[in-house]
């Protein structure tokens, strides 16, 4: 992999940084990573978007298939997320899917009780 | 969060995709990366989960996927149109929604079923100056809302963005197949070329029952010793070309002469010695591709003292492939039987050098000349092309015996 997400596991949880990467197509290679947490027996994945400026449509479109390769298999959450994250995602449509926290903090407390959003 | 007006948002964040748009398909990065990116910007500005962008060729009407994402599998995936379809399309020139009734829909015939069962809901064609250069599809949104006017209108900007790329890179190709046909053409005119060359020159040896092969020699030697001065590859190919056409003038002198045992009268010796002057005129005429293959066959008999002809020219007025082929020319004679005498040995030959150093040969070719027979018994060459057709076995020791007391 010739981008490696940085990434925090506990628990069941994992906790994958966005980052800037997301905004190109190699950012991609995030879907296969995800997609290899939930086949090691991880429950929830957090995408946080705190070291995240500004999601651009490459990177709507790798969340997108991000939440359409782990249908099914696991459940995906977002935190961290700057006012401007937000607005894009919520023009395009993944804010009606995804759950959203402030920090990934609040994000894993919620998901050590609630499984988020099951896709 | 706050509250914001998301229509304004919405305008901004799809003004940004423009510009990243535009700043994609100028970009110098590889044409499939530019279309994929370019893809995934269609997508994410719509939020649609699947897309695939095809290419179209006129000859055949056949639509090829250059790029797609969230399709498990579009290995072979091809849509097929006629030409009523493609003039439709050209003329619509609009992104239209599969599901309507568009006329355009109708003519597509199984191409529309093969495009639904991909998931394609819209489809937005790449059209420039009257020509169908490509297709993008997208299926639904992800958000479930159905494509507005508005999406249609961004979309159809956005089409004609790509259009332009894939026009670049359609024009591209086509120039790069014209530029390989014609280097295709080029090589075959060159083959054929280089052929000639050989056979003029296998007509000037076969004139001299003694000189088989000899220009041929003189062409490799010629081309070695200038590899050795460090000329350019296309010089050394000049010198080459120059070696096997050096003594083309011998056609018009009579082959009683060329193959006379006994000295040569007065007049036959004039006659002889008019073939580089004869060869001279007959290269002229001649627009060869290398500087100064005529004038290295007229005077590749002239001697660094001026003794030689026809223009008994001095050391640095005599072109400098002529003083290589004098030397090569006069060495390769020595070593091979003529009517006349038969062949020196190695070590006569370059006792013959010696003897002649900066009189009839050019220290400066010299040295080069020696270097490469050195580097060749040392086997510090790749292809030798002198050694080996000596007549003798050569190794370190005998060499450097020769060569003891030659001037360095």
């Amino acid at each position: 992999m010739a981008v490696r997400h940085k990434h925090r596991e506990t628990g069941t949880s994992v906790v994958v940084y966005a980052d800037n990467y997301i905004n190109d197509i190699e950012g991609e290679k995030l879907e296969e990573m995800c997609d290899a947490f939930l086949e090691k027996g991880f429950k929830k994945i957090v995408i946080d978007f705190s070291g995240t400026d500004l999601v651009n449509s490459i990177g709507v479109s790798i969340l997108i298939g991000i939440i359409e390769k782990i249908k099914g298999k696991g459940a995906v959450v977002f935190s961290g997320l700057k006012d401007v994250n937000f607005q894009i995602f919520h023009i395009v449509g993944l804010t009606r899917h995804i759950r959203v926290y402030d920090n990934e903090e609040d994000a894993l407390k919620e998901s050590a009780s609630c499984d988020g959003v099951s896709l | 969060m706050s509250g914001v007006d998301l229509s304004l948002e919405r305008l901004l964040f799809n003004l940004n995709t423009l510009a990243e748009l535009g700043e994609e398909i100028t970009s110098p990065k590889d044409f499939t990366r530019v279309v994929k990116s370019s893809l995934y910007m269609v997508m994410g500005t719509f939020s649609a989960s699947k897309g695939i962008v095809f290419q179209y060729d006129q000859s055949d009407g056949l639509f090829t996927q250059i790029a797609s994402k969230g399709l498990t599998d579009v290995r072979g995936a091809g849509l097929k149109i006629g030409k009523d379809a493609a003039t439709a399309i050209i003329r619509n020139n609009k992104p239209i929604d599969l599901k309507s009734a568009d006329p355009v829909i109708a003519l597509l015939g199984p191409g529309r079923e093969f495009l639904e069962r991909l998931g394609a809901r819209v489809l937005a064609f790449l059209i420039v100056k009257d020509e169908l250069l490509g297709l993008i599809a997208m299926s639904d949104k992800f958000s479930g809302e159905d494509y507005t006017l508005y999406d249609y209108q961004l979309l159809s900007v956005m089409a004609q963005h790509i259009s332009f790329s894939l026009h670049s890179h359609t024009l591209l190709m086509r120039l790069m197949y014209r530029y390989n046909e014609n280097k295709g053409l080029y090589e075959n005119l060159r083959r054929i070329y280089y052929d000639t060359i050989h056979a003029f020159a296998a007509a000037i040896d076969a004139k001299d029952a003694y000189t088989k092969g000899h220009s041929h020699r003189v062409s490799s030697y010629s081309a070695a010793v200038a590899r050795e001065m460090g000329w350019s590859a296309d010089d050394i190919e000049g010198i080459r070309i120059s070696g096997l056409l050096h003594d083309i003038g011998k056609i018009a002198v009579d082959k009683s002469i060329i193959n006379k045992a006994s000295p040569l009268t007065s007049n036959e010796c004039k006659e002889l010695n008019s073939h580089p002057v004869i060869g001279y005129e007959i290269l002229s005429r001649i627009k060869f591709p290398w500087k100064g293959i005529p004038m290295m066959t007229r005077n590749h008999h002239e001697k660094v003292d001026g003794s030689g002809y026809p223009d008994r020219l001095k050391k640095s007025d005599i072109p400098l492939g002529a003083r290589i082929m004098a030397l090569v020319d006069a060495f390769d004679a020595m070593t091979t039987d003529r009517p006349y005498r038969p062949r020196l040995s190695f070590r006569e030959a370059i006792d013959e050098v010696k003897d002649h150093y900066n009189r009839q040969f050019d220290p400066e070719v010299v040295r080069p000349f020696i270097s490469v027979i050195r580097k060749e018994v040392l086997s510090e060459v790749e292809n030798p092309t002198i050694v080996p057709l000596m007549h003798e076995h050569l190794d370190p020791v005998t060499l450097s015996r020769i060569l003891e007391g030659f001037p360095r």
